[in-house]
């Protein structure tokens, strides 16, 4: 029979919450794996531009956050696999991963798989997608040099997105549901000085993306007040909605999640199965900010500890 | 083993990162052509994908075929460097 891999920690995902565990873990020599499907350091590192996380006056571009963290965490011997894990299994004393390089197991897992943006569910959205409907303005914000564009949200991505695309675009629909932002106070001022460029439309909502030749041509929504349909005229979409948590992996397992599919945790962090913690965006009860989710993993990785002492340490 | 591979990235893709991390990881060298550089050449990247975004990594096998990966996809880019 093959020889298990066995971890004291298997880290699932790799955003500032994982990487800070990481940090903490590794440091005091706790063997530790990180799994990340996606983009090491989560949508940090696709955020323009972090302006509140504390230790950086002028601010930090996410991307660089995202690598110092990496190489912090790396520093100390953390290993981070690109992979995904596909479910977890708790056996008692040793959790089981399946993961796309094959089955590991742990003593204990951090679940720090954070969230991602949601989708508009509305016609002409997939068919476009990456094609005129976007949800990295980072990522494809270049390709709308000198063109128009709508944003939909009224929270701090979406006006923070938006504001970053005014490098690229000649004119910005902001079309936001609600009849006042969720955005912080700070971006909402910041947002005022981008108004040659950035038009706001309160109360109202998006339908239907409309396009011809394989092109988008325009976004038709309703206003709430009037309840008539109206139309902007665009060439692309830039989606920043609200986040849903990635914990589809988990759903043959025992952990609990609340009502929208976000991780259950104590006030020490760990789930209702023994062993299996969760820190970051994807806890139920998250601020989603970077500065708390590093705060989190650091408690996470001290609580992990004390969870192994009488196990084997 | 890929004759040659091309990585079209901006300079804010955190995608971009990853596919260049992980192509390093694996031992593949690659030419970038970044388009914030050197926007002229956004067309091209468009017309190999069909997508307006980035990283557009093409892959030009032995026999000149070519596989275009879109975005960081893993289940695409490992088979087609293979």
């Amino acid at each position: 029979m093959a020889e298990r891999e066995i971890h004291d920690v298997v880290i699932v995902g790799a955003g500032p919450a994982a990487l800070s565990a990481a940090i903490y873990t590794t440091r005091e020599d706790i063997d530790t794996v990180i799994y990340e499907k996606g983009v090491i350091g989560g949508l940090a590192a696709v955020t323009d531009w972090v302006d509140n996380y504390p230790g950086f006056a002028q601010g930090v571009a996410g991307m660089e956050l995202a690598e110092s963290l990496q190489k912090q965490a790396e520093r100390f011997g953390t290993d981070i696999r690109l992979g995904e894990v596909l479910s977890i299994h708790d056996e008692g004393e040793l959790k089981r991963l399946e993961t796309t390089d094959g089955e590991v197991y742990a003593r204990t897992i951090l679940i720090t798989t954070g969230s991602d943006y949601k989708k508009l569910g509305i016609p002409g959205e997939s068919e476009y997608y990456a094609r005129g409907v976007h949800y990295c303005a980072t990522c494809d914000g270049a390709f709308y040099r000198d063109k128009r564009v709508v944003v939909v949200g009224g929270g701090n991505s979406a006006v923070q997105e938006a504001m970053f695309l005014t490098k690229f675009v000649s004119h910005i629909d902001l079309l936001v549901r609600s009849d006042k932002f969720r955005a912080s106070e700070i971006l909402q001022e910041e947002l005022k000085k981008h108004t040659d460029k950035i038009t706001v439309h309160f109360n109202t909502t998006t339908d239907e993306i409309i396009g011809e030749n394989g092109k988008v041509t325009k976004v038709v929504g309703t206003d709430k007040k009037t309840n008539k349909k109206v139309e902007f005229p665009t060439d692309g979409v830039f989606v920043f909605i609200g986040l849903k948590p990635n914990t589809q992996f988990l759903k043959d397992s025992d952990v609990l999640l609340d009502e929208i599919g976000m991780v259950i945790t104590n006030a020490y962090l760990e789930t209702n199965v023994k062993g299996v913690f969760a820190a970051g965006d994807v806890r139920s009860g998250a601020t989603m900010q970077i500065a708390s989710a590093t705060g989190e993993g650091a408690t996470a990785a001290l609580m992990i500890r004390k969870y192994l002492e009488p196990h084997h340490m | 083993m890929p004759k040659n591979i091309t990585i079209f990235t901006t300079n804010t893709c955190a995608y971009c990162v990853m596919v260049k991390k992980w192509l390093n990881a694996k031992g593949f060298s690659y030419e970038e052509v970044n388009l914030d550089q050197d926007p002229s050449r956004q067309s091209e990247a468009l017309e190999l994908s069909g997508a307006l975004t980035v990283p557009v990594t093409v892959v030009t096998k032995a026999d000149d075929s070519r596989d275009v990966i879109v975005g960081y996809n893993l289940s695409q880019l490992a088979p087609a460097v293979s």
